[in-house]
C-alpha cells in the first residue's frame, strides 16, 4: 500500500483547528492592536469616565456601567418567564403539545435583531416614554436603559427557555417517576428533585443567555440614547434606569468606528472595546460550559 | 489573484453628511442610469465619515456639510482636500410640535449656550410650557454639531463635554424629536420645512429681532448658521469624479439641490 | 393535603402562565411586522430597485446581496465544519485536547456579532485593504455560523451505531476511507440541518457586515473582490429604522422586514423535517 498523503485527516485537522483557533486568533489580533491604548490608559480604560476621542481620552468605565444595567434588566425580566416556560415544555405540557412549544420559543429565537431594533423604535420607545408619563417618573423621552433592557429581555427569553429546557429534560426521567411514586406532587418534584438536579445547567442556560445579551448591538444602539459618559453618583441610584446611556456595543455600532479608520490611536481605543466585549463573553461561555461538564458528570454518576 | 482584470473596474465611492445624501444619491441615480456609471453612496459617519475616507484614501467623493478645518487637514497631511462647494443649507434649531405650540418660537444664542450645557432644563424657563427640555445632540462627527458649536462657541474644540443623548444623522434626528416631547435638536433647515411634527426656531438677537432660517435669510447670510454643501477630494476631481461633480454643478444638478429644498449657488446673495 | 394541591395548581399556572406570555410576545411580533408591512408587499416591490433614499423603489438588490451573503457563507461554513465535525470524532483522540477543542467551538458561538464586525474591519477593510466586499462579508458570517453546522453535524456524526462504524473497521476499510463512504453519507442529514440553521442566523445579521461589506445604496452585482459591496436586507432595514419618520419609507422598511422573516423563517423551517427525523431516530436509538 502507497502511503499517500491522508488528505482527509490532515483536512479535518486543518479545519477543526482553523475553528477551534479562531477565537484565540481574534482575542490575540484585538489585544495586539489595541495595546498602544490599553498600555497608554492602563486601567483608567475601564474605570475612567471620560470617553472623549478628540481629546484622546479613553475611558470607558460608562459604558461598562451601561451594559451591565442593560444586561441585568434582561436577564431579571428574561430569567422567571423563560424558565417558567421551559417549565411548562419540560414538566407540565402534554408530550404532543411539547415539540409545538419549543417550535414557537425557536421561531421567536430566529427573529433577527434589527428587526427587533425597529420595533423598538416604532414602538416600544413610545409605549415607555407614555409609562413613565403616567407613572410620573422624571424620565425625558423613551431611550433609556431601562427601553434597552426590556428589549434585550424580549430577545433573550429564547435562549432562556430553550437551553433551561435542555437542562430539565437531561434529569432522567426515572428520577421524576421516583419522586411521583413516593406520593409528591408535580410541583414538590420539580421544586425538590428535578430543579435541583438540573441547576447547573439552569445555570449554565442563564450564563450564556447574558453573554447573548452583552453582546447584542443593533436593537440596544437604536433605543438606548447613546449619551456619552453617564455614570450615577450611587452605585444603586435609579434613576439612571430612564434615562439614556452608552453601552460597549452601542458605541461600537455607532459611527466612531467608522471614524477611527485613519486615526491608529482610535482605532486601537475602539478595537480595546471589542476586546473587553470579546472577553467577558468568553469568561461566560467558558463558565457556562465548565457547568454543563458538571452536569454531565453528575448525571454519569446516577445508577 | 487570477482575477486582476475584475479587479481593475473601478466603482466611485461617495460617503458622508446625510445632507448632502439626498443631491448625491438622487444625481448617482441619474448617473447609473444614463451613462452606466457605478457609484456607491453611503452614509456612515457623517461629514466625518466623509473626511476620514478621503483621508485614509477609501473614498473618491466626501460629502460634507461644514468647510474642512484646520484641525482636519492637521490629521492628514499628506491629503490636499479640495471642496467643490454644490450648494448652501442652514442648521436650524428644531423643537418638537408641543414645545412650539406652547409658545416657543425663537431663542437666543444665550439661552441656547444655557441649554446645552444643561444650566436651563425646563422650557418654562424660556416662555414654553412646563416640561423638561429633552436636548438630542447630534453626534460630535456630524457636519450640523461642528456648524452648531462653532456658532456658539467659535470652534469645536472650545465645546464643553456634555452628555445629552445623541443621534445621528438628520433622518434619525428627526424621527426622534417628532416622537419625543418637549425636544429639541439640531438639523438641516430644509429638513424641517412643511413638517407637522418638527419646527423650526428663529434665533433672536440681542435687540429682540427674530431671524428665521428662511432661504432668503440663509442667501444674504442673515442667519447665523448657514453652512456651504460641499463635495471633496483628494486634489482636484478628476475621471469619474470630475463628471460626478460637474454634474452636480450642472443646471440639472443644481435642480436636484433645489428640489431637496437647499439653496443653490446661483441662489447666493453674497461676496 | 389542600395546601400541596393548590402549591401543584399554583406551579402549573405559572409555569402555564409563562408559556403563554413568551408563546404571545411571538405572535404580537410577528403580528406587528406583517400588520405594518403587508400593505407594501407586492411584486413591483420584489423586484425594483430602490430610489429616493429608501421612499420610493423596491428591494431587488438588497435580497439578492442577502443572497449573495448567504452563499458565500454556506460555501465557507460547510467544509470548515464538515472537517472539524469529522476531526472531533475521528482524528482528535479523546481527551483534554478534545474537551478543549470543543468548548473553543462554543465559545466561537458565543462571540457577539459586532466583534466580526470590528475585526473585518481592522483586518479586512482596512490592513487586507479590501475596503467593502462582499467576500468579506461572507467570510464573517460563514465564520460565525461553523459552530451551528458543526454541532449539528457532530449531534449526527454522534448518532451513528457502533455496529456501522464496527462493521466498516472489519471490511478493513481505513480511517479515511470510513470518512469518505460511511460517515459523511451518514451524517450528512446533519450538515443539511446545521446549515439551513446557520444561514437562517446569517441572512438576519447586521453587525458582521455594516462596516465590511454592506452599503445603503449604488451596489447591484458586485463586479470584483476589492471594493465590491452589496446591498443588504438587514442593513437596509437598520438605516432606514432611524428614519421611520418618512410615511412612505415607514411602510418599505416594514415590508423589508416581512421579507427578511419570511428568509429567516423559511430556512429554519426547512431544516425541520430533516431535524424531526434525527430527533426520532435518536429517540428510537
Amino acid at each position: 500500500m502507497t502511503r499517500r498523503l491522508d488528505v482527509v485527516r490532515l483536512w479535518s485537522l486543518a479545519f477543526t483547528l482553523l475553528a477551534g483557533g479562531a477565537v484565540l486568533a481574534m482575542a490575540v489580533y484585538l489585544g495586539v492592536a489595541s495595546w498602544p491604548v490599553l498600555r497608554g490608559e492602563g486601567l483608567s480604560f475601564l474605570t475612567g469616565n471620560d470617553w472623549a476621542f478628540r481629546k484622546e481620552r479613553f475611558g470607558a468605565a460608562a459604558m461598562l456601567y451601561g451594559t451591565a444595567v442593560v444586561s441585568g434588566i434582561a436577564l431579571l425580566l428574561a430569567a422567571p418567564v423563560g424558565i417558567g416556560t421551559a417549565l411548562f415544555a419540560s414538566e407540565v405540557c402534554p408530550p404532543r403539545l411539547r415539540l409545538a412549544v419549543k417550535l414557537l420559543v425557536e421561531l421567536l429565537a430566529g427573529i433577527p435583531s434589527v428587526v427587533y431594533g425597529l420595533l423598538g423604535v416604532v414602538f416600544l420607545r413610545t409605549v415607555m416614554s407614555d409609562l413613565f408619563e403616567r407613572l410620573r417618573w422624571d424620565a425625558p423621552s423613551g431611550d433609556t436603559l431601562l427601553t434597552a433592557g426590556v428589549l434585550l429581555a424580549v430577545m433573550v427569553l429564547p435562549t432562556v427557555a430553550t437551553l433551561s429546557d435542555d437542562a430539565l429534560q437531561s434529569v432522567p426521567s426515572s428520577v421524576r417517576d421516583a419522586a411521583r411514586g413516593l406520593g409528591l406532587t408535580r410541583a414538590e418534584a420539580v421544586h425538590g428533585v428535578v430543579l435541583p438536579a438540573a441547576a447547573p445547567g439552569l445555570l449554565s442556560a442563564l450564563l450564556l443567555a447574558l453573554g447573548r445579551a452583552l453582546g447584542e448591538t443593533i436593537a440596544v444602539f437604536l433605543v438606548v440614547g447613546r449619551a456619552e459618559n453617564r455614570l450615577p453618583d450611587s452605585l444603586f441610584s435609579l434613576a439612571p434606569l430612564v434615562d439614556a446611556g452608552q453601552t460597549l456595543t452601542s458605541k461600537l455600532g455607532g459611527a466612531e468606528p467608522t471614524i477611527a479608520l485613519g486615526d491608529p490611536l482610535h482605532t486601537a481605543a475602539i478595537l480595546g472595546l471589542g476586546l473587553l466585549l470579546l472577553a467577558v463573553v468568553l469568561a461566560l461561555s467558558l463558565g457556562a460550559g465548565a457547568l454543563r461538564a458538571r452536569l454531565a458528570l453528575a448525571q454519569a454518576h446516577r445508577p | 489573484m487570477g482575477l486582476l482584470p475584475l479587479l481593475l473596474a473601478a466603482t466611485l465611492k461617495i460617503n458622508g453628511s446625510t445632507t448632502v445624501n439626498l443631491v448625491a444619491a438622487e444625481a448617482a441615480e441619474n448617473l447609473r442610469a444614463e451613462k452606466r456609471m457605478s457609484i456607491t453612496v453611503d452614509t456612515q459617519g457623517g461629514s466625518s465619515g466623509g473626511i476620514s475616507g478621503i483621508g485614509d484614501g477609501s473614498i473618491d467623493i466626501g460629502m460634507i456639510s461644514k468647510p474642512v478645518s484646520q484641525d482636519d487637514r492637521k490629521k492628514y497631511p499628506k491629503v490636499v482636500f479640495t471642496e467643490t462647494q454644490i450648494g448652501e443649507d442652514a442648521v436650524a434649531i428644531i423643537v418638537s410640535a408641543d414645545v412650539h405650540a406652547g409658545g416657543v418660537k425663537a431663542l437666543t444664542k444665550a439661552q441656547l449656550k444655557d441649554i446645552y450645557e444643561s444650566k436651563i432644563t425646563s422650557w418654562k424657563a424660556v416662555g414654553g410650557p412646563d416640561r423638561r427640555i429633552v436636548f438630542f445632540n447630534k453626534e460630535p462627527g456630524r457636519g450640523t454639531w461642528e456648524v452648531f458649536v462653532h456658532w456658539l462657541y467659535g470652534h469645536p474644540r472650545l465645546a464643553p463635554e456634555v452628555k445629552h443623548p445623541e443621534v445621528g444623522g438628520n433622518e434619525e434626528t428627526r424621527t426622534k424629536v417628532a416622537g419625543t416631547k418637549g425636544a429639541l435638536s439640531q438639523l438641516s433647515s430644509s429638513w424641517a420645512e412643511n413638517q407637522p411634527a418638527v419646527k423650526a426656531l428663529g434665533i433672536k438677537a440681542p435687540d429682540g429681532t427674530v431671524i428665521r432660517p428662511t432661504n432668503e435669510n440663509i442667501a444674504t447670510g442673515k442667519y447665523p448658521m448657514s453652512r456651504p454643501l460641499f463635495l471633496i477630494t483628494n486634489g482636484p476631481p478628476k475621471g469619474d469624479a470630475r463628471t460626478f461633480v460637474d454634474f452636480v454643478l450642472s443646471p440639472r444638478g443644481q435642480e436636484l439641490v433645489r428640489k431637496h429644498g437647499y439653496l443653490r449657488l446661483q441662489d447666493l446673495k453674497r461676496k | 393535603m389542600t395546601r400541596r394541591r393548590a402549591l401543584d395548581r399554583l406551579f402549573t399556572a405559572a409555569a402555564t402562565l409563562s408559556a403563554l406570555t413568551a408563546i404571545g410576545v411571538l405572535l404580537g411580533v410577528l403580528g406587528l411586522v406583517v400588520a405594518r408591512g403587508f400593505g407594501a408587499i407586492s411584486w413591483r416591490f420584489l423586484t425594483e430597485q430602490i430610489r429616493s433614499v429608501g421612499a420610493e423603489g423596491g428591494i431587488f438588490y438588497q435580497a439578492v446581496g442577502t443572497a449573495i451573503l448567504v452563499a458565500t457563507a454556506a460555501a465557507v461554513a460547510l467544509p470548515i465544519a464538515a472537517g472539524t465535525g469529522i476531526g472531533l470524532v475521528v482524528y482528535v483522540p479523546a481527551g483534554r485536547l478534545r474537551r478543549t477543542l470543543e468548548a473553543l467551538l462554543h465559545a466561537l458561538n458565543g462571540v457577539p456579532s459586532i466583534v466580526f464586525g470590528l475585526v473585518g474591519l481592522a483586518f479586512f477593510f482596512q490592513a487586507l485593504g479590501l475596503k467593502k466586499s462582499w467576500l468579506s462579508g461572507g467570510l464573517l458570517l460563514g465564520l460565525m455560523i461553523v459552530p451551528t453546522v458543526a454541532v449539528a453535524f457532530l449531534e449526527k456524526l454522534r448518532a451513528i451505531p457502533a455496529a456501522t462504524v464496527e462493521a466498516a473497521v472489519g471490511l478493513g476499510l481505513s480511517r479515511s476511507r470510513l470518512v469518505t463512504s460511511v460517515l459523511l453519507p451518514q451524517a450528512s442529514s446533519g450538515l443539511v440541518t446545521g446549515t439551513l440553521l446557520g444561514l437562517s442566523r446569517a441572512a438576519g445579521e447586521t453587525a458582521p457586515i455594516m462596516f465590511t461589506a454592506a452599503i445603503f445604496a449604488g451596489a447591484t452585482v458586485p463586479h470584483g473582490i476589492v471594493d465590491s459591496p452589496v446591498l443588504a436586507l438587514p442593513y437596509h432595514i437598520f438605516v432606514l429604522a432611524q428614519d421611520s419618520f418618512d410615511p412612505r419609507v415607514a411602510e418599505k422598511v416594514w415590508g423589508t422586514a416581512i421579507v427578511l422573516l419570511g428568509i429567516v423563517l423559511a430556512l429554519s423551517l426547512g431544516a425541520l423535517p430533516l431535524r424531526l427525523k434525527i430527533h426520532e431516530e435518536a429517540r428510537r436509538a
